[in-house]
């Protein structure tokens, strides 16, 4: 993909720059005002992406640098799970889903993710969710590929510890059924 | 050996080597606290993927859509405010020093694009507008995306004037536009009536970046600029920048009142004969014009700003102090190096 071409794929990555957004901001006014100023600062910025590095990465990339350029201004540096607003933490009914326990165990994984600190929280949604590897979050985050498997090890010992043996198990019965 | 976050992380997804794998087993034979984070990080293998694609989120809002359509049409041949990107650039994993110089080239910003440029149609400009409107409300720095959708709506307004071939969408596109009235005068009001006074509020004047703007603005691009110091009568300066209409440098300096929305004097150069004020107002702009010097001026203010007619004759017969002057401006370079 050329610099020149860049713009033309931006509409078909709005969809997931939308929920990234949406997931980092955790508000829906934020997430707009977010994916439009990334979008802007990309467009400036197009010579800078390079052919090996992934369009939708380089995009997290800005939007989580603006974000946090964003806070920083704010001078709010850390969102605490006590102002989490859940407005929009409902999922879907699944109609393929076996039962109605995998719609619950959807509920609780999302909200086991989204009640962890910020900085475990992106990477959980940059690896686990978007499915980067590990360098590629690194390059998203600016930092060493060790903070990102660090702090996605804490990360999933804090959902782990929410998740017992008992749901554990239904866990993995659900995704063999 | 240290058995870390990472190392028990690498154990539970399989990614070890042997020897690796039957070191960190001895360690959890040996220790109850990393039998237990083990234990944790198996738990975690959860369907994260499954679970968030079916998490209920608010649809992409249409204005974005549009905006977004926006952009990757006239992608290419946009680039923001200089100034003001640099200033927000305070990541250094994503810049460089050689990004840094390249924000900082002149004329980063571009006014319109022109007859025949790369945009759509009118009836889709306004929601562009209105984005790039809300999105002021939280910071300067979202200037460049009032700027993009303000030469989006008003490059529209040039192709259509520009094309006699369509008078019914250009008198739609332009129902308050005098007769006569210059195209860069058009850009500038436009530009400026998406500016709130909560806009610039937040900005801190930075003398030292204007000094160096203003000898730019003189020495590259040639013109004699001077900027007047109003706070005589209650307006304070914010800044100016050295934009672009057409490949022609234009100069926008700004000003914020105590209460109400903010004025801008803009330059560029008109190799025309000197005229006298006129006024003339474009949407809820109010618009003073005049040339000297070969300099055109448009004093920009709203319409409600009944103080604006005197203070463009103020201007235009160059009776304000000036900030900046040689003197100032060469202490203030000299400070800077």
């Amino acid at each position: 993909m050329s610099v020149a071409d860049f713009p033309s794929i931006l509409p078909e990555l709005l969809p997931r720059l939308w929920a990234f957004a949406l997931r980092i901001s955790r508000d829906q006014h934020d997430a707009e005002d977010l994916v439009q100023r990334a979008c802007v600062r990309a467009l400036e910025r197009a010579h800078q992406l390079k052919p090996d590095t992934s369009p939708l990465s380089w995009m997290y990339s800005i939007v989580h640098t603006t974000w946090i350029n964003e806070l920083r201004a704010r001078s709010v540096r850390s969102r605490t799970s006590a102002e989490w607003d859940d407005s929009y933490l409902e999922t879907v009914a699944d109609p393929s889903a076996p039962n109605p326990e995998t719609d619950v165990l959807n509920k609780q994984i999302v909200r086991a993710v989204e009640r962890l600190p910020e900085a475990q929280r992106t990477v959980m949604l940059l690896v686990v969710v978007e499915g980067l590897s590990y360098q590629e979050a690194a390059q998203v985050l600016g930092v060493p590929v060790g903070t990102i498997m660090s702090r996605l090890s804490r990360a999933r010992q804090a959902v782990g510890s929410q998740f017992g043996t008992r749901q554990d198990q239904k866990v993995k019965d659900s995704i063999k059924g | 050996m240290k058995i870390d976050d990472i190392l028990l992380l690498s154990y539970v997804d399989g990614a070890l080597s042997a020897d690796q794998k039957q070191q960190v087993e001895e360690g959890i034979g040996s220790s109850a606290e990393l039998a237990e984070r083990v234990a944790l990080l198996r738990a975690s293998r959860l369907p994260y993927q499954h679970a968030f694609a079916h998490q209920k989120l608010p649809e992409v809002p249409d204005s974005l859509v549009a905006l977004v359509g926006r952009l990757a049409q006239g992608g290419a041949g946009v680039q923001a405010d200089a100034r003001s990107d640099a200033e927000e650039d305070s990541e250094q994993h994503e810049g460089s020093n050689q990004e840094t110089k390249f924000t900082y080239k002149p004329h980063a910003t571009h006014w319109g694009q022109g007859p025949g440029g790369v945009l759509g149609k009118p009836s889709v400009a306004a929601p562009a507008a209105a984005a790039a409107r809300r999105s002021f409300r939280i910071a300067p720095a979202w200037l460049a995306v009032a700027f993009v959708a303000g030469a989006f709506c008003w490059g529209v307004g040039f192709r259509l004037t520009a094309d006699s071939r369509q008078p019914a969408l250009s008198s739609m596109a332009f129902q308050t536009v005098p007769a006569g009235t210059s195209p860069w005068v058009l850009a500038a009001a436009g530009y400026q009536q998406l500016y709130a006074h909560e806009t610039l509020a937040e900005i801190q004047p930075d003398m030292a970046q204007s000094a160096r703007t203003v000898d730019e603005i003189r020495r590259e691009d040639g013109l004699d600029v001077h900027v007047p110091d109003l706070s005589s009568v209650g307006l304070q300066f914010k800044r100016v920048q050295r934009l672009s209409f057409h490949g022609k440098p234009l100069v926008q300096i700004v000003y914020l009142p105590a209460k109400g929305a903010p004025v801008a004097l803009c330059v560029i150069r008109d190799k025309k004969p000197d005229v006298a004020v006129a006024q003339q107002d474009i949407e809820d702009m109010s618009v003073l014009t005049w040339r000297r010097g070969e300099l055109g001026y448009a004093l920009i203010g709203k319409r409600d700003n009944t103080s604006l007619p005197d203070l463009g004759r103020m201007l235009a017969e160059n009776k304000s102090g000036q900030l900046f002057s040689k003197a100032a401006l060469d202490s203030l370079l000299a400070a800077m190096t």
